[in-house]
């Protein structure tokens, strides 16, 4: 009996071995398929009409990040230019400096932030541009979708081949596996021609498309942004007729020069009859990382405010003629009360500061100093200034004149009656300079699209050598990656 | 109606049967033949059977066993001897001693093993050695205790330390080891307490750890908790209190020194610069955060059993602050392990282990904090507002003091770590094992900053108040079918197994303005204002599917074999590449069993060992070939003011991966010389990682959001190892042992999958600088910079030089290619953060009823990159040694330079590559055990006391507060203000009742 109860046992052990053995192997493919938790499935987006709005509202957002508008691109455009020095105080971020003195070198870090900050935006329009085409949607919603997209990646490269001259011409999204071959990743340089082909294509169609302020929502980018650029890149391209007919173009749409050029720069004054294009910037209760534009904390009152950066130089001040409003809206002076009842702390480091990026204390600091202050990138006085300047060059002397008085007499300056084709470059040079001070980075260009930046920045004491500092050095970091594909600017 | 009858039959009769043999309590003493002395813990098994008892303190047992059988009795380094009962009911032993087998019993994956079969390295820790410290981490207790194991520990409480076997096995992900507590898998050991632990086994190389295939390519750790046993119950106490206090702190300038650096700097900055004054008050920014800490824990444990039901139980509790202010961690740890003996063939059982902790938190950065903040700034202004930096034109650095007081944050977790098992033994050498191991954890934090305004850099205009939740749940299911049986001269054990584990986490976050805060009673989101309201939540899920079989065969005790095979699947890959084979192979020869060695007296043991095995890197990031949608607040666009989210595509992911491999070659011998006395063992090991998954970083005109992954390298650590104990009992009143542990280990990447190319790593905050590279020829993660070739005297030295942009007092880097220009091309490995020596010296002493413990570790042939030093944005404080060796002029130094730390000096140079080497008392310990009399009034069986002190002492030569700095093979050896270990001074008792 024993022997029958044993084999019982025994051969009820064997299945059951046998079964929890070859059982696991029958279910376990399904088993391993594992979704990713909490993510979303990046091969299902870009397949309705959401994650278009999704994407382009992504680009709109990006646009406040630190490496596109902050420290970098500050001191790329202005730190470098005759209207600021460094500001804050000796020894806080001294590679700021760098730009001050044109003692830079390829290894800075903040040029490669900008780099990469400007390229990963533009990777957010070819993504759009590249899988939103493929989305069954409204058409009239996916066109002006894909426009905003082309202005986006048009005004990224426009930062880029400014500054750095002719980059990698990238206008697809990366593949999977494109990593594994290297020839057809690794891009060299485009010309600069070629990027301003791209670039003039690119706002070309999208002012085809993006409709007129009012007809859009406040923030997003409208037909004037579009031409209002595009007028910007033909006058650096020197295209004077293109300018003219451009700026005619936006000034037909109704844009106009408000009264009051303080109240431009104030929070009541986002998106008034002048302003054409801003980036939006606004601190959001709770959600301070979506309220990340640090474009004017870094600028704001050291010690007071913000962090004391880019500090308006003395030669900007004796810029202003006598009687011109602008100055006391452009700066602000330690000691001094703002008209919102601030007084500026007469002991602060820095004699100024960029009153473009005040805002007053009254307003929350919540996430930080001055997270409500859009950054104003075109208004209609520039390109009243860009017609000036390409009438100018024409020979159509009344129009420069028209629109240049007209934005001195806003200023609170009397007309000018009359100039030499000289003398009126100059002047319109001029006012350029103290209309648009310290707002949206064009000074340091402008001294190199006018081909006198070494004069000027050298009589500033600037280290400004010419041949080499009309271009910052391509980040040595994108070099080394690139195996030397990329190559150097001249004399770097 | 018949098939029940036929169950009902065979019930009666197993009833019958079990009535057929008479059954008798045996009972009786186990003593050494020699001394006579009771030996503790010897086993006693029926044989044929698995019932079985242990002996007690006294050497008794009692067993119930059928009249007829007979006993085995076993124990360590004794000849096992077998008795027939023949209806006695009480039998005593006498067991002699077995020098020639050294009868260790290892722990190896689904199974012991006497150490003398063992044909791989497997280094073994038993609880004595892990008690005797202050460690509350069981894995910081094994630091110099195991040759080839490098473990970088914390000061944090309640933090893990890094433990690296045989070097880094993989780049990126973790390189933590696989943790098996009893069978479970689990991520690190802090939920247990070392006092419950019976033994830690390290299965160091592939064949000893290949049974645990894809999770093992960085080591398996095995542990093995105390489980009860037959015989009288105990009850054991063991607590210490103490204090603990920092060692090596960092000396940082006082005020008057600070000032003159800072003017030094401006002066050439500027020579017109407004100076700052030299007479302020000083306030040394370390001793304001740092204190004496206190430390206190209690184990009590109770254990005992019949032959049919053994357990043991246990509770603990710690409670540690740490060394900066505000800072604490308590602990509450609880275990219930019960094996019961169903019948003669079936026994089940169970162990789980609770854990619970609760600390106070500081801030993260408060080490750095402190480093940086500048000596001038007050604690306190004598208004009694908090020292403001805006008062003082420097910089805007937070006033560390206003930091620890406005940081209010709570975390608390709790753990189950649990397994259950069944095992039936059947027919005549099989075993069918099936366990159930859980694990269930959930963890907490919540951060309140009040609304405040405490320096101008430190201020809240609304209050926040953040919650985090994560949970996470494990079940692993493991069926394991066991053969072992003798034939003859043939010993043979074979493994056959399945595995199905599923791993899943997730986390929930909130946060919330406008709480208001008057006890903790009223830290709920829903309390806040609404409009605030943030969430974010993440989740990641993981499974495995595995098969495994081992093969252990031994013939005449002399010819060794070890092979082992698993085929594992994990989710982790794609379904393509998600299939591997992992298998192993071990040979040993015990050299010392040969006839013709049998007439030499120099070896009483010699054996030696060759493995070969490859392990699976499971520990990448989950997923990596997945592409996942980035929903990034701050992509969010703001239309009309109002927010809208953005999401977008930011990343690519590999076209194809597959494993990550590592394969390994060890080659070993053990020893015993003088009667055993002496014990040497020796590895030599090469382990190569191949298709390693590094991160690479992509060209930034793609635009990416992270590093593209993929299988990009091989590497390879090779090393040697050695061990040696020597101990010896000079009488019955003295004895010592002494164990000295040595390794060596290098690394190097011996491929790139694209030529010419290097990962680069290690980013530093300032300037983008990333200081760590991973090349062909060099180790992982090596540091890489400009060569230092002195500094700039004067003018006349920078005119001419490749930097004519430098001032005196500037470095003057090496111009590597002559060409007049210093850039990346003069670039080159300046250190090595792979430590190169780690070896340790462990002795104990027993004079009568004293016992001393010597502990001795060190780390050696090392490089750490001074990231504190090299990490600055302007006008952070200077360390001392700076101050005092700083170029002040021409002729002043030639190797360090101006108080002008900025522009080029600051980018990565060997000037901020020190020697990571130390020699550290790890351990001293002074026990005294009570006279019997004293014990015995007190109804005791055992009380000893003692006083200890851990890292009493460190001895190093770098310039930062601790030569441990830890972090991810390709970036690792960058000190960004590490929280030092500190030194522990304890008073402790163990009873026994």
């Amino acid at each position: 009996m024993k022997n029958i109860f044993y084999s019982v046992k025994r051969n009820s052990f064997i299945l059951i071995s046998a079964l929890t053995i070859g059982g696991l192997a029958s279910c376990s493919e399904d088993f391993l398929d594992v979704e990713p938790e909490g993510v979303g499935v990046g091969e299902d987006f870009f397949t309705t009409a959401e994650h278009a709005r999704l994407a382009i509202n992504s680009v709109y957002g990006n646009t406040r990040e630190w490496n596109v508008i902050a420290f970098a691109h500050l001191a790329i455009t202005t730190i470098t230019s005759d209207n600021a020095a460094k500001g804050s105080v000796p020894g806080d971020a001294g590679f700021m400096d760098e730009y001050d003195n044109f003692t830079l070198t390829a290894t800075e870090g903040q040029l490669n932030g900008y780099w990469n900050g400007q390229y990963q935006a533009i990777n957010l329009t070819n993504q759009i541009l590249t899988n939103v085409p493929l989305i069954d949607m409204d058409a009239a919603e996916k066109e002006r979708i894909l426009a905003e997209a082309k202005f986006f990646r048009a005004y990224h490269y426009f930062s880029l081949v400014r500054a750095f001259g002719g980059v990698p011409l990238r206008l697809s999204v990366p593949l999977p596996g494109e990593q594994e071959d290297p020839a057809t990743l690794n891009i060299p340089r485009s010309s600069p021609e070629e990027v301003y082909a791209q670039i003039i294509k690119d706002l070309t169609e999208a002012a085809a498309v993006l409709p007129n302020r009012g007809a859009t929502a406040r923030g997003r980018a409208t037909q004037g942004a579009a031409l209002g650029m595009l007028a910007k890149v033909q006058l650096y391209q020197r295209n004077w007729q293109e300018v003219v007919n451009l700026a005619n173009q936006v000034e037909g749409l109704g844009y106009n020069l408000v009264e009051d050029y303080y109240s431009i720069f104030r929070i009541a004054g986002e998106h008034n009859n002048e302003s054409i294009f801003e980036i939006e910037a606004q601190t959001v209760p709770g959600n301070c990382p979506a309220s990340n534009s640090q474009w004017a904390e870094v600028q704001g009152v050291r010690g007071q405010f913000g962090w004391g950066f880019v500090e308006p130089t003395e030669d900007l001040v004796n810029a202003y003629e006598e009687g011109d409003e602008r100055l006391d809206a452009t700066i602000l002076f330690r000691g001094e009360t703002t008209p919102e009842g601030d007084l500026i702390n007469p002991n602060a480091p820095n004699p100024r500061y960029n009153q473009k990026a005040y805002v007053p204390s009254f307003v929350t600091n919540e996430c930080g100093y001055a997270k409500d202050q859009n950054v104003r990138i075109l208004r209609f006085a520039e390109v009243l200034l860009m017609r000036a300047e390409a009438s100018n060059e024409l020979g159509d002397t009344q129009q420069a004149l028209a629109d240049l008085n007209r934005v001195r007499e806003r200023a609170g300056l009397d007309p000018i009656e009359s100039a030499t084709q000289e003398e009126l470059r100059n002047l319109i040079w001029h006012e350029r300079r103290v209309e648009l001070a310290l707002e949206n980075g064009d000074r340091f260009f402008d001294l190199v699209r006018q081909g006198r930046a070494a004069e000027v920045l050298q009589a500033q004491g600037k280290q400004f050598q010419a041949g080499k500092n009309e271009l910052m050095p391509i980040p040595q970091q994108q070099i080394i990656l690139s195996n030397g594909t990329l190559t150097q600017n001249p004399g770097y | 109606m018949k098939r029940k009858f036929l169950l009902l039959v065979m019930c009666l009769l197993t009833f019958h049967l079990s009535f057929a043999q008479s059954t008798i309590t045996v009972q009786g003493r186990v003593t050494d033949a020699e001394t006579g002395q009771p030996l503790i813990g010897a086993g006693v098994v029926v044989q044929g059977t698995t019932t079985g008892a242990q002996t007690d303190a006294d050497g008794n047992y009692t067993l119930s066993a059928p009249s007829d059988g007979t006993l085995t009795f076993n124990y360590l380094g004794y000849k096992a001897t077998s008795v027939p009962i023949n209806n006695r009911t009480s039998i005593n032993v006498q067991m002699e001693t077995d020098a020639a087998t050294l009868q260790e019993v290892v722990v190896t994956g689904y199974g012991v093993q006497e150490k003398r079969d063992v044909t791989g390295s497997i280094a073994s820790v038993k609880s004595e050695e892990l008690v005797r410290q202050a460690s509350q981490n069981p894995v910081s207790s094994l630091q110099g205790k195991v040759a080839g194991v490098t473990i970088t520990n914390s000061g944090a409480p309640g933090a893990s330390p890094q433990i690296r076997i045989r070097g880094a096995g993989s780049a990126l992900g973790s390189t933590d080891p696989l943790y098996v507590v009893d069978g479970t898998f689990v991520n690190d050991l802090s939920f247990l307490n070392p006092a419950d632990i019976e033994s830690i086994e390290i299965l160091k190389d592939a064949s000893s750890a290949a049974i645990y295939g894809v999770r093992a390519a960085n080591g398996v750790v095995l542990v093995t908790t105390k489980r009860g046993k037959a015989g009288e119950s105990t009850v054991n106490y063991n607590g210490f209190v103490g204090v603990q206090r920092v060692t090596n702190q960092l000396d940082m300038t006082n005020a008057q020194e600070y000032a003159t650096l800072v003017n030094e700097k401006l002066r050439i900055e500027n020579p017109t610069a407004n100076l700052i004054p030299t007479n302020l008050p000083s306030t040394d920014w370390y001793d304001q955060v740092l204190r004496t800490a206190t430390i206190h824990n209690h184990q009590v444990s109770a254990s005992g059993g019949s032959e049919k039901v053994t357990y043991m139980a246990s509770a603990g509790y710690l409670n540690q602050e740490g060394i900066v202010k505000g800072d604490e961690y308590r602990r509450i740890t609880a275990r219930l392990q019960t094996d019961f003996q169903v019948s003669e063939n079936i026994k089940v059982g169970y162990n789980g282990i609770f854990y619970d902790y609760q600390s106070d938190n500081i801030p993260s950065d408060i080490f750095y904090q402190a480093f940086v903040a500048p000596p001038i700034i007050p604690v306190f202004e004598p208004n009694g507002r908090y020292g403001d930096p805006a008062n003082y034109p420097v910089g805007n650095f937070a006033n560390p003091q206003a930091s620890l007081d406005w940081f209010n944050q709570k975390s608390n977790g709790q753990r189950l770590t649990a397994n259950a098992f069944g095992e039936v033994s059947f027919l005549d050498g099989f075993t069918f094992r099936t366990s159930l191991g859980l694990n269930y954890g959930i963890d907490e934090y919540r951060n309140y900053r009040s609304q405040d305004s405490l320096t101008s850099v430190q201020y809240a205009s609304r209050s926040l108040l953040t919650q985090q939740r994560s949970k996470s749940n494990m079940w692993l299911w493991e069926n394991t079918l066991t053969y072992d049986k003798t034939f003859g001269d043939h010993d043979l054990t074979v493994l056959l197994g399945t595995s199905a584990q599923e791993d899943k986490s997730n986390f929930f976050r909130g946060s919330v303005n406008d709480v208001e805060f008057n006890s903790e009673a009223d830290l709920y989101l829903d309390l806040g204002d609404p409009e605030t309201a943030l969430i974010d939540a993440g989740g990641a899920r993981g499974t495995f599917v595995s098969y495994f079989g081992r093969v252990n065969y031994s013939f005449l005790d002399r010819y060794l074999l070890t092979a082992t095979l698993r085929y594992d699947a994990s989710s982790n890959y794609p379904r393509n590449d998600r299939w591997e084979y992992f298998p192993s192979i071990g040979l040993g020869w015990r050299v010392s069993e040969e006839n013709f060695m049998q007439n030499q007296a120099i070896f009483d043991n010699l054996k030696i060992r060759a493995s070969w095995g490859r392990l699976g890197n499971n520990n990448i990031p989950a997923n990596i070939y997945r592409l996942p949608v980035d929903r990034d607040p701050r992509l969010a666009a703001i239309y009309n003011g109002v927010l809208f989210p953005g999401a977008n595509l930011r990343e690519v992911v590999p076209a194809t991966l597959f494993w990550e491999i590592v394969e390994e070659v060890d080659l070993g011998v053990e020893m015993g010389f003088l009667n055993n006395r002496l014990t040497v063992e020796a590895d030599w090991y090469n382990k190569q990682t191949k298709d390693a998954i590094f991160g690479l970083t992509p060209l930034g005109f793609l635009g990416l959001g992270g590093q593209i992954r993929g299988n990009f390298a091989d590497f390879r650590n090779r090393g040697l190892e050695l061990i040696a104990n020597w101990s010896d009992d000079l009488s019955t009143d003295f004895s010592y042992n002494i164990g000295v542990n040595f390794s060596r280990n290098r690394n190097e990447v011996t491929s790139i999958a694209t030529e010419n190319a290097a990962f680069y790593n290690g980013n530093l905050p300032v300037g983008g600088y990333q200081v760590s590279i991973t090349r062909v020829g060099d180790p992982i993660g090596s540091f890489f910079g400009y060569e230092v070739d002195g500094i700039f005297q004067n003018e006349q030295e920078v005119e001419g030089s490749a930097q004519p942009n430098a001032v005196p007092g500037d470095f003057r880097f090496r111009d590597r290619d002559g060409n007049g220009i210093i850039d990346e091309r003069d670039k080159t490995i300046i250190g090595n953060p792979n430590p190169g020596f780690t070896y340790g010296i462990n002795t104990g002493f027993r004079f009568k009823s004293f016992d001393l413990q010597l502990d001795i570790q060190g780390v050696a042939d090392v490089d750490i990159y001074n990231g504190n030093r090299n990490v600055r944005f302007g006008n952070e404080n200077y360390d001392k040694d700076f101050y005092d060796n700083r170029w002040t002029g021409p002729g002043s130094t030639n190797s360090y330079p101006s108080a002008k730390l900025t522009g080029r000096n600051l980018d990565p140079s060997d000037y901020y590559v020190e020697s990571g080497s130390y020699v550290r008392i790890r351990n001293l310990q002074l026990g005294y055990n009570l006279p019997s009399g004293v014990v015995n009034t007190l109804k005791m069986r055992n009380l000893r006391v003692y006083v200890n002190a851990q890292n009493p002492v460190t001895w190093f030569k770098y310039n930062g507060f601790s030569p441990e700095v830890s972090g991810a093979p390709i970036s690792q050896g960058i000190d960004r203000n590490v929280y030092p270990l500190s030194a522990t001074y304890n008073f402790g008792v163990n009873a026994t009742f």
